[in-house]
């Protein structure tokens, strides 16, 4: 009788309030997700090359799952809250009956074990394909292949997605029936205690709304002139403003409001008594609409920052070479690429390359001179006339420092350009084109030197004119960045050898075919090249090999950790931010369903009252978020001013289509938010709409 | 003169077969304009269920009531809802006011809910608080007045668009004998001076002297029916009181 009374609750309060159940499953999800996040394909795949990197990421793993434990725990409290509320009346009905308070206790306890466990057996499937869809996913993106893919159940991260979720559960359990078995029968028989808040005098709200205003200005100022990263105290002062700036602005928007149910056209179908419900909703919930607004701006700016790093990685991805031998053993230099060449045909890789070849570098040996071998006044000069600007003061710095740069041969460098499908160069014995590694340079340097280079300016190399020409060169020379020069030329054969006196160093590049590569993904494919390279010995030659993949995984994993880890964040404070906002508006409406039914009985239709309760939603979940997308717009500046790489930082037009795009995303999740909880208040509201009889 | 609200055979029924309840066992009767017409009887006769099919809250089981020559069965969408808003004021025991609504905001919900501009609902308002002396409550919330003084607050709502009738469920039984009698006083007036038609379900004998004609109902139908002539209205009360008696242990009166 007893257990057929706890599975019959249970099941109903899962019918009935299907937004707390699916906040349990979510949360399990979220749970399972950040505690799997080692076996992911391509974080197995990160280990083996930069397993310092993925390790302190993993480290950090503990951290999130606390984290996250915390931000649900939130989210238990106010679903189990409004769950527990709506069944008052019944427990003053089984305490009357002359149950136990004990025995209710035990009762509820058995009801939200049962609950438990349901959205366990349904969460954690979920969870283990969800991120085994992730891992899949993420390895086809970068490019791993998914052949390799296996299918992986982590049982610690299990274990502990049980344990956590549990605790949180119990936890929020215990403090919520603790608070109700505290109360008087008559008080939970009761329909709905009121209490009405006192209020200060409007005076009062309209200064605390300017404070907040003002907070919240000094917060966006700080933020998007950079001011906030120059210390740890000053980023705290500013997150400090902000909060508290929106929590006031909340505090006092009912002022607002009070202005907003006296204006607009009051002769439109129920206008004041919707601006007075929405009022009373901000009186009572101010705080925790602040709190839902602040979690929607950093689910926000989450997304911003992911969009952000992810964007700039993916620019520095046009690779043209996969593979870079060198050798360090004392042989000519001109017998370097033979000796590449023969070692790979003796195990037959060659087969596997499309291309091999050489890419000669070196220094001025025509002089033992250091200083002043390179003379460019003519560069500097027009670089400061130029108007004032940070890209001027950078250039004319940094190029103030060439004294003796390096040259690069003008046949291997076309080779290079050809491969990477851009136009190559023509050189006049007396004349170079520069060379600076695009880590030095950002777009607008690049278009300022190219119009000083443009007026082909006359140079001094060892007491010989030299004319510069060309348009600036940036193109990787080998495959990784063991090679970043800040300045060198590029002059043709002739002069180059000349000018190296036959010293130079040759670094031999190679592509792999697409035989190679066809079907198993590039990634796997110079995963498996490498394996095959280290069997067959190349120290024996006195070679070394350097491949694409080291590059890559570096720039890999900033992309997956990145866009992981603030992806995840997002979508768990978004979530939580929304299921608080619609609990507390569905928890208010039941509370105040009374006068529902009084405006029924003066007249309103079922559609009348659903369109009120409609409306009342869209203000009161529009309101947090319509701040917090203000608010995201300076977030967002200001993670580009703070902790972007300089590249992504003078990309304006980037910044609005991450912003359009984080926007975008934030309207459909509302969207998809409001429509759930206006489904359920129509629900309700239909349910008011039979008479009940009363003595 | 034609009735204002005529009532033919209605009966309401709960509950499916073996459990049936005739809440309305075919009652008839007329309501003329400008009169004041109390319902009478105990808890569970049928008072409440008649009072909510004329305010076409609940559906009859069967009989019609007709409204001004139309019938309430006919409505349906808009028609009912302003049925319900414009030509029903209802009154409620427990007032129903919105507590998070100014008493002015409270009267003119009306209004906003059927899309009558404020402006000609504005000089009704001033009548009504007036008449009813809420004047100086009206920017107050509900739960800064007294009991009495939102029982007329809620009667000026039901008032504001011109009602056919007003129903009223048990007015007094919130309040106590003095804002009881205060409220009735007023009803009365109104219904002497704007000659406003009245239906009022009530358990209190003392306010339902108030009334010109009381009909008494006994587990769902009419069981005796009194009209007030020249007499005062303290012997219509002792009249009142001696059907009540009779009517305490009702048809099944064991004694």
């Amino acid at each position: 009788m007893f257990s057929d009374l706890i599975f019959r609750n249970s099941r109903r309060s899962r019918k009935e309030n299907g937004l707390f159940f699916s906040s349990l499953v979510i949360s399990i999800v979220a749970f399972y997700i950040i505690l799997s996040i080692s076996n992911q394909d391509v974080m197995v795949f990160l280990k083996k090359m930069e397993s310092d990197a993925v390790d302190r990421l993993l480290l950090m793993v503990p951290v999130f799952y606390v984290m996250t434990l915390g931000i649900l725990f939130f989210l238990i409290y106010f679903a189990c809250k409004y769950q527990l509320q709506r069944r008052r009346h019944e427990f003053g009905v089984y305490l009357m009956m002359g149950m136990g308070r004990g025995r209710l206790f035990a009762m509820l306890l058995a009801e939200d074990l049962v609950s438990s466990v349901l959205a366990l057996a349904i969460g954690l499937p979920v969870a283990v394909l969800l991120s085994e869809l992730i891992s899949l996913v993420t390895a086809k993106l970068v490019g791993m292949g998914i052949i390799g893919h296996q299918f992986t159940l982590s049982l610690p991260a299990l274990g502990l997605t049980v344990a956590g979720f549990l605790a949180i559960k119990l936890a929020a359990f215990l403090i919520l029936s603790g608070q109700i078995s505290c109360q008087e029968i008559g008080s939970l028989l009761a329909d709905t205690p009121h209490g009405a808040k006192k209020q200060k005098p409007a005076g009062v709200y309209a200064a605390a709304a300017v404070c907040g205003v003002l907070l919240l200005a000094a917060a966006y100022a700080m933020a998007i002139r950079g001011a906030a990263w120059q210390s740890a105290k000053m980023m705290l002062l500013t997150l400090l403003s902000g909060m508290m700036g929106t929590i006031l602005l909340f505090y006092g928007m009912r002022a607002f409001i009070a202005l907003l149910v006296r204006a607009g056209n009051a002769n439109r179908k129920l206008h004041v008594f919707n601006f007075r419900q929405i009022q009373e909703n901000v009186i009572r919930q101010s705080t925790s609409m602040a709190i839902s607004s602040l979690l929607i701006l950093a689910a926000l700016c989450c997304f911003g920052a992911g969009l952000g790093i992810a964007g700039t990685n993916a620019q520095g991805d046009s690779h043209v070479m996969d593979y870079t031998f060198d050798n360090y053993e004392d042989i000519p230099p001109e017998e370097i690429f033979p000796k590449v060449q023969t070692v790979l045909k003796e195990h037959q890789l060659e087969g596997c390359f499309a291309q091999l070849f050489p890419m000669r570098l070196g220094n001025i040996r025509t002089t033992d001179e250091y200083e002043g071998v390179f003379q460019m006044e003519s560069v500097m000069n027009a670089l400061a006339q130029r108007p004032e600007s940070r890209a001027r003061d950078i250039l004319l710095n940094n190029l103030s420092y060439v004294e003796k740069p390096y040259v690069i041969c003008l046949s291997d460098y076309n080779k290079l350009l050809e491969l990477a499908g851009k136009p190559t160069l023509n050189l006049r014995p007396d004349e170079a084109a520069v060379y600076i590694s695009a880590d030095f340079m950002d777009a607008e340097r690049i278009a300022m030197l190219n119009q000083i280079l443009a007026a082909h300016p006359e140079t001094q190399l060892d007491g010989h004119t030299l004319y510069l020409t060309g348009n600036l060169q940036t193109t990787n020379l080998v495959t990784d960045r063991s090679i970043t020069l800040s300045f060198a030329l590029i002059l043709p054969d002739e002069q180059f050898f000349y000018n190296t006196q036959g010293r130079y160093s040759v670094y031999v590049n190679g592509i792999l075919s697409q035989e190679t590569t066809d079907g198993v993904g590039f990634m796997s494919a110079v995963s498996a090249m490498n394996d095959q390279l280290d069997r067959i010995g190349l120290e024996e030659s006195c070679l070394r090999y350097e491949s694409y993949l080291q590059n890559m995984g570096r720039q890999l994993f900033y992309m997956v950790a990145a866009s992981y880890i603030t992806s995840y964040l997002a979508i768990i404070f978004l979530v939580v931010a929304n299921t608080i906002m619609g609990v507390q508006f569905l928890m208010s409406q039941r509370k105040t369903g009374r006068r529902y039914q009084t405006l029924v009985r003066l007249g309103a239709g079922y559609e009348t009252i659903c369109q009120s309760a409609r409306k009342q939603i869209s203000w009161f979940m529009g309101l947090p978020v319509l701040v917090a997308a203000v608010s995201s717009l300076f977030g967002v500046k200001a993670l580009f001013a703070g902790i972007l790489s300089s590249y992504a930082r003078d990309a304006q037009g980037k910044m609005l289509v991450i912003s359009a795009a984080v926007i975008f995303l934030l309207c459909v999740v509302e969207y998809l938010y409001m429509s759930v909880i206006k489904r359920s208040s129509d629900r309700y509201l239909l349910t008011l709409m039979q008479p009940q009889r009363e003595e | 003169m034609e009735p204002i609200l005529n009532i033919e055979n209605l009966t309401k029924i709960y509950g499916t077969v073996p459990n049936q309840t005739k809440a309305l066992n075919g009652i008839t009767f007329q309501v003329m304009p400008g009169e004041f017409l109390g319902i009478m009887g105990s808890s569970g006769s049928g008072k409440s269920t008649l009072l909510n099919c004329i305010a076409t809250v609940i559906q009859p089981s069967g009989g019609s009531i007709v409204m001004e020559g139309e019938q309430l069965n006919s409505l349906k969408g808009k028609a009912l809802a302003d049925y319900r808003g414009k030509k029903v004021g209802y009154l409620f025991q427990n007032f129903e006011l919105l507590d998070n609504l100014t008493g002015r905001e409270n009267i003119l919900l009306p209004t906003s809910l059927h899309g009558v501009p404020e402006k000609e609902s504005r000089l009704r308002l001033e009548q009504l608080a007036d008449y009813l002396e809420i004047t100086d409550v009206l920017d107050k919330f509900p739960t800064q007045m007294s009991g009495g003084q939102r029982q007329r607050v809620a009667t000026a709502r039901a008032l504001i668009l011109h009602p056919n009738i007003i129903l009223a469920d048990e007015p007094t039984g919130a309040l106590d004998s003095k804002n009881a009698k205060n409220i009735m006083e007023k009803l009365a007036g109104l219904n002497r001076d704007e000659q406003a038609t009245i239906l009022m379900v009530t358990h209190d004998s003392n306010a339902a002297s108030f009334c010109k004609r009381i009909l008494f109902i006994q587990d769902g139908v009419i069981f005796h029916e009194l009209r007030r002539g020249d007499e005062t209205q303290r012997a219509f009360y002792e009249r009142i009181l001696k059907v009540m008696a009779q009517l305490g242990g009702g048809s099944c009166n064991v004694l």
